[in-house]
């Protein structure tokens, strides 16, 4: 029963946990394009 | 329910074992961690701080493909990896996070200076706690005694830190002070988020030294990035290092020095949790101080009051390693995080058995097998690597401290080979 790679991908986008690392990363590239 | 009963699957003495690892591992994760920036410090100053930093991860990509290969085998980590491939994208996902909290703490050290960035960054680990707590069952069925105990340590471990960065701080540099406020809780904040990644991929059963070798990827990828960027293409870029090509081997050995101390950072978060494993390797920065001392002559000459600060600020941040230390996992704690870990492998469709031996330290699969030609190449190609920016390198007319670096090395060897040899006996690095 094990997922293939597109449905594996497919929970990833659906986890909150992966969004929120994404989100911080975004943050952080901004505050570092501001402060540069 | 009795908090010390075993948990299913892992035995009390085991679960014991494995707690007792993953301390020893935070704590030498500190000790190399905070050496790493030694071998910085003898570089000169004219170069751009964003290049140093792009030489130090170049050494930790170099020591990220080898040191696995060495200790595990690439054909292991392939294995690995094909049991749960998604795990690829999230060590890609933290090297990035990496890559701009480490660039951002140079800004905030140029806007506010040392003493107030580093506590700033420092509070990672209390984010560390709450994505622990929250996502991971951290903390669970702890009761309150060890809750006190984590939380506590870490507040006391901050005003730790912030007294020892008060005491260490050179100067006090003008420019954009709300600049660098920012710039350094970002940087915490980055580095706090990092450990979903780790602790994600450990719950679901992936080797640490498998998580690092794709970890290396985003953080090499994303730091080339930053410093085209910030030199203005590739050709600044490569002038600038071609310009420090004597200096360059101090930077490779500080990230080599950086990796020691970060493969041990994560076994810490694997086998004790985010919650405790990211304070007791922020320990480092009591090593980085007395790297500075002994070492380096810092603080020579300062009044008495900085002392004081020296002082009082290692007190509280042992003070606050030793509760975190002590306030280790009971079964009823350990038994969550198997909810939290079947709840992952359930999700991503991966082998319970897998998931089940990689949390009691074990491996499912096979034994690794002897080493390959492509494991070799990769030891070769690395040592090489530093071997030859080695014999370029100019050795720096720096007065230095020379029995204290002989002490303090043979101190964090013997912290090496004895955490190594109980993870070894312990887990078999798994």
């Amino acid at each position: 029963m094990t997922p293939t790679g597109r449905s594996r991908l497919a929970v990833m986008l659906c986890d909150a946990q992966f969004w929120v690392p994404v989100a911080v990363l975004l943050g952080g590239l901004l505050v570092l394009a501001w402060i540069r | 329910m009795d908090p010390l009963a075993p948990t299913a699957g892992i035995d009390a003495a085991r679960l014991r074992r494995l707690q007792l690892a993953g301390v020893a591992s935070g704590f030498t994760a500190g000790a190399w961690l905070g050496a790493a920036e030694a071998p910085t410090k003898v570089v000169a100053l004219g170069l751009s701080p964003v290049v140093i930093s792009l030489t130090m991860v170049l050494g930790v990509f170099l020591a990220r493909w080898s040191v696995p290969a060495l200790l595990r085998g690439t054909a292991a980590i392939g294995a690995d990896v094909r049991q749960a491939p998604h795990l690829v994208a999230w060590a890609v996902l933290a090297g990035c996070l990496w890559a701009v909290a480490n660039t951002l703490t140079v800004f905030a050290i140029r806007d506010i200076g040392l003493a107030i960035a580093f506590p700033l960054w420092n509070a990672n680990s209390l984010l560390g706690i709450l994505w622990g707590a929250v996502f991971f069952n951290e903390l669970h069925g702890a009761g309150w005694s060890r809750r006190l105990g984590v939380l506590g340590g870490a507040v006391l471990m901050c005003a730790g830190a912030a007294l020892l960065a008060v005491a260490s701080a050179a100067g006090t540099p003008g420019g954009h002070a709300g600049r660098g406020v920012v710039a350094a809780l970002a940087a915490g904040a980055l580095w706090g988020t990092m450990y979903i990644p780790y602790r994600k991929a450990y719950l679901t059963g992936m080797n640490p030294l498998a998580f690092v070798t794709f970890f290396s990827v985003g953080e090499v990828g994303l730091m080339t990035a930053l410093a085209l960027a910030d030199r203005g293409g590739p050709g600044p870029l490569a002038a600038e290092l071609a310009g420090a090509r004597t200096v360059l081997f101090w930077l490779l050995l500080g990230g080599f020095v950086w990796v020691v101390g970060d493969l041990f950072q994560q076994y810490a978060a694997k086998y004790v949790g985010i919650s405790r494993g990211i304070p007791l390797s922020n320990t480092n920065q009591l090593w980085g101080l007395v790297w500075g001392l002994l070492v380096f002559g810092e603080l020579r000459g300062r009044p008495g009051a900085t002392y004081g600060q020296v002082i009082g600020g290692s007190l509280l941040m042992a003070l606050g390693a030793a509760a975190i230390a002590l306030a280790s996992a009971t079964g009823a704690e350990h038994r969550r995080w198997q909810e939290a870990a079947a709840r992952e492998g359930t999700r991503y469709g991966i082998d319970p058995a897998y998931v089940r031996a990689a949390l009691a330290g074990e491996s499912a699969g096979p034994a690794p097998s002897r080493r390959s030609w492509l494991d070799w190449t990769l030891v070769c190609v690395a040592t090489a690597v530093f071997v030859a920016f080695g014999l370029i390198a100019r050795v720096p007319q720096l007065p230095l401290g020379w029995g204290w670096v002989v002490g303090l090395a043979a101190a964090m060897l013997g912290l090496l080979c004895s955490t190594g040899l109980l993870l070894w006996r312990t887990t078999r690095f798994n």
